[in-house]
């Protein structure tokens, strides 16, 4: 160590800032040196004991889209993780706006070499980010090396974290889709449920058209949906399009040959709901939840992640006897519109993750996988095969009921136009909505929307 | 002589030059970037190609674009206007209070201005939300006693919005106008009242032309900022038929914060920026010679 004394004030000043200003405060009101030594060689002692807890304690770096009530199971599993690893690695995570900013955050950030370590990422949204350039590929032998490989995901599952050159640029968390929500008590009273306490009777459009106009009273309607909202919208319709074998975008053509008429029929159904007042016209988000939780609606069509709203409801006492179903076949075959939460690592330009803190992350990803049971509590099915087939999920309700779902499940089309927050989602809220709300012929908006995206495509 | 004056020139450049350094770099290069990026291809991030004038081409047939000028313009239309002339209503009643009663109304005028973008969409959604809305109740004998979807309706859309912005704009124009109008001396009126003039004749003679400088910056800069609306145009149609209610700058936020297409974004910006300077030097000219006549 340099003799303190020889060292100018300056000096000192520059090399551990603010603590020695103040000692120089010190010594020149009180004028011992000898205060000031020690407080000075205490300060650097503090630094050094500081700097090396940080060399021996690993941060990771974490963005998420995840504000809703599955957010809140996430934060317990990163706690949990934290806790787990306690003094070597510790994840530093950060909570930001789902969609179009989260997104251009990402791929902003990335491009001037800042942003986290790690970040979820809808399976749906990759395509863009692959084109941009914001993701970083992951090899086969990195992923092995932390436990990763491709036979422990479904097929369709994993090959949607692929690029158009073939190679892994993310590891998917779980699967998540559209269910339909029930209130028992209102079904038994129309006669539509079974003994085993699920709906009976709704698969075939009659069937389904026939229970919505009997679940339709006085007090209350047949289904809430929320019909004022652009994405809830896009996800019916893409799974009333799949249940008829219909294509969206094939060989670069939006809604080709006999998709347009398929699509029709989607969107001409979604208005009959409304028009026969079985469906409330132009209900928001959270309004659609509150009519279903209210009883005022005997069927609810929303997202797996609301599954933590219903749970925490019925276990403060607050909600009737309820249960979730898949989607039921209202067409051909069961078919249902699902994404899938991922976890990527940016491609930060002129700064890349390095190997060691690759590596890391990836047993992150791969330890949140083994874990997912927890995040399956905020309803969504489990992408990693051994805890999705094993008994302790098996047993978990209500995703027990509507994982089914996950064999006939249909991503969006691999398209930088499609996935989450994009000119699809838009177009579903520019033409879908109107027409579900009886603003527009369904043929028209169904031409519109194709002219629309094929425009948009290059 | 020479000298000094050389010395003064010389003073003056160097105390204007923090000014000159950071107007020019946070102001003046970036609008030459955008005005080069233009002309190219670039994605969001990154350089592109020389395109020429291909992205105002572009422009000029795309139907997104042009029904969103349209859009900007009726809401400003629907909001300057209104929002000046409330402002000077609220500012001249404001004005003959006294004491604490001013200070507390002119507070709660003011108070919707210092709220964030954000919470006024959340107040004013809940608000209007079409089943628990507390609005509604003022809305439904209207409408046959039904309920209606606000702001997914698109007739109702642009007015809903320029209300919402009045309620949350105005506190600021009030207090310019206030500024002005205790500018103007008691003297006036005292003579005009021993004249025996009117109410309105004394408004119309005095406080009128008297105000009208301040009317003039309230208008021009309620335009400006009306041109650029974005936030609660964005936020009150997210999820609903955007394209029927785009406005300008969240057409230039699409194209390049959703589609990546900096170049395009980068052109309607600049289009959007030649219409602002044009518009309010015309407007400022225009009243300003009105004024002095």
């Amino acid at each position: 160590m340099v003799p303190l004394g020889t060292l100018g004030v300056n000096s000192i000043d520059a090399s551990i800032g603010r603590s020695a200003k103040k000692a120089a405060a010190v010594e020149n009101t009180m004028g011992g040196f000898e205060v000031f030594r020690k407080i000075l060689s205490t300060a650097l002692l503090t630094t050094a004991l500081y700097a090396g807890a940080a060399q021996a304690k690993d941060t990771i770096v974490w963005w998420d889209f995840l504000g809703g009530g599955d957010g809140v199971r996430m934060k317990s599993m990163i706690e949990e993780f934290n806790k787990e690893h306690a003094g070597s690695v510790e994840i530093q995570a950060t909570t930001l706006d789902w969609g179009v900013p989260f997104y251009s955050k990402v791929q902003t950030s990335a491009a001037v070499g800042q942003g986290p370590d790690m970040m979820t990422y809808h399976e749906s949204r990759m395509p863009l980010g692959v084109s941009t350039g914001s993701l970083s590929p992951l090899s086969t032998d990195e992923l092995k090396a932390s436990g990763i490989q491709d036979s422990d995901f479904g097929p369709a599952n994993w090959k949607a974290a692929q690029g158009p050159d073939g190679k892994q640029y993310g590891v998917p968390l779980d699967i998540h889709s559209i269910i339909l929500y029930y209130n028992k008590t209102l079904l038994k009273q129309a006669g539509l449920l079974g003994d085993d306490g699920k709906p009976k009777g709704l698969d075939g459009l009659a069937n389904w058209e026939a229970a919505l106009a009997k679940l339709t009273t006085n007090g209350a309607v047949g289904l809430s949906v929320a019909t004022a909202d652009g994405g809830t919208i896009w996800r019916i319709f893409y799974t009333l399009l799949s249940q008829q074998d219909g294509v969206l975008l094939k060989d670069g053509k939006f809604l080709d040959g006999d998709n347009l008429g398929k699509a029709t029929t989607a969107i001409a159904e979604m208005q009959k709901w409304v028009k026969s007042g079985w469906v409330p016209t132009k209900t928001e988000y959270p309004a659609s939840i509150a009519l279903f939780t209210s009883g005022k609606a005997a069927f609810h069509i929303n997202g797996v992640w609301e599954v933590p709203t219903m749970v925490d409801l019925a276990k403060k006492g607050q909600l009737f006897d309820w249960g979730a179903i898949q989607i039921p076949a209202i067409y051909a075959h069961p078919a249902t519109w699902a994404d899938s939460h991922a976890f990527s690592i940016p491609n930060r330009q002129g700064n890349p993750v390095d190997p060691a803190k690759r590596k890391l992350v990836l047993d992150t990803i791969h330890w949140f996988n083994v874990h997912s049971l927890e995040w399956a509590g905020g309803g969504h099915i489990p992408a990693f095969l051994p805890v999705q087939n094993s008994a302790a999920f098996k047993a978990l309700k209500p995703n027990s009921d509507y994982s089914s779902l996950a064999t006939t499940a249909v991503f969006d089309p691999v398209s930088v136009l499609a996935g989450v927050a994009s000119p699809v989602y838009d177009a579903a809220g520019n033409y879908v909505l109107p027409a579900t709300n009886g603003e527009m012929v369904p043929a028209d908006a169904a031409k519109q929307m194709r002219d629309d995206l094929q425009s948009q495509a290059k | 002589m020479l000298k000094s004056k050389r010395t003064e020139i010389a003073v003056a450049l160097v105390l204007i030059s923090p000014f000159l350094l950071i107007y020019g770099v946070l102001f003046i290069y970036p609008t030459v970037k955008m005005v080069q990026l233009s002309f190219t291809n670039a994605p969001l991030i990154g350089a592109g190609e020389w395109v020429g004038i291909k992205n105002f081409q572009r422009l000029s047939f795309d139907r997104l674009f042009i029904s969103a000028i349209w859009n900007t313009v009726y809401f400003v239309v629907l909001s300057v206007i209104p929002s000046t002339l409330l402002g000077l209503v609220v500012a001249l009643g404001v004005n003959r209070l006294k004491g604490w009663v001013q200070s507390f109304v002119l507070a709660a005028f003011f108070l919707p201005y210092i709220l964030p973008v954000s919470v006024v969409f959340r107040v004013w959604s809940w608000m209007f939300d079409k089943d628990f809305g507390i609005a509604q109740n003022l809305i439904a004998p209207f409408n046959d006693g039904q309920h209606i979807s606000i702001f997914r309706t698109v007739p109702l859309f642009m007015p809903a919005v320029a209300f919402v912005t009045i309620w949350w704009l105005l506190g600021f124009n009030v207090l310019l106008f206030i500024a002005g109008l205790r500018n103007i001396s008691t003297e006036i009126y005292e003579a005009a009242a021993l004249d025996g003039a009117s109410r309105w004749t004394q408004f119309r003679r005095i406080t009128w032309p008297l105000i009208w400088p301040v009317t003039v910056l309230v208008l021009t800069i309620q335009l400006i900022l009306q041109l650029k609306i974005f936030d609660q145009v964005y936020l009150f149609a997210n999820g609903g038929r955007a394209d029927a209610t785009m406005v300008v700058v969240q057409y230039i936020y699409k194209q390049a914060f959703q589609q990546s297409h900096g170049g395009l974004a980068a052109a309607a910006s600049l289009v959007l920026f030649v219409v602002i300077a044009a518009f309010s030097i015309l407007q400022f000219q225009l009243l300003r010679a009105r004024g002095a006549t």
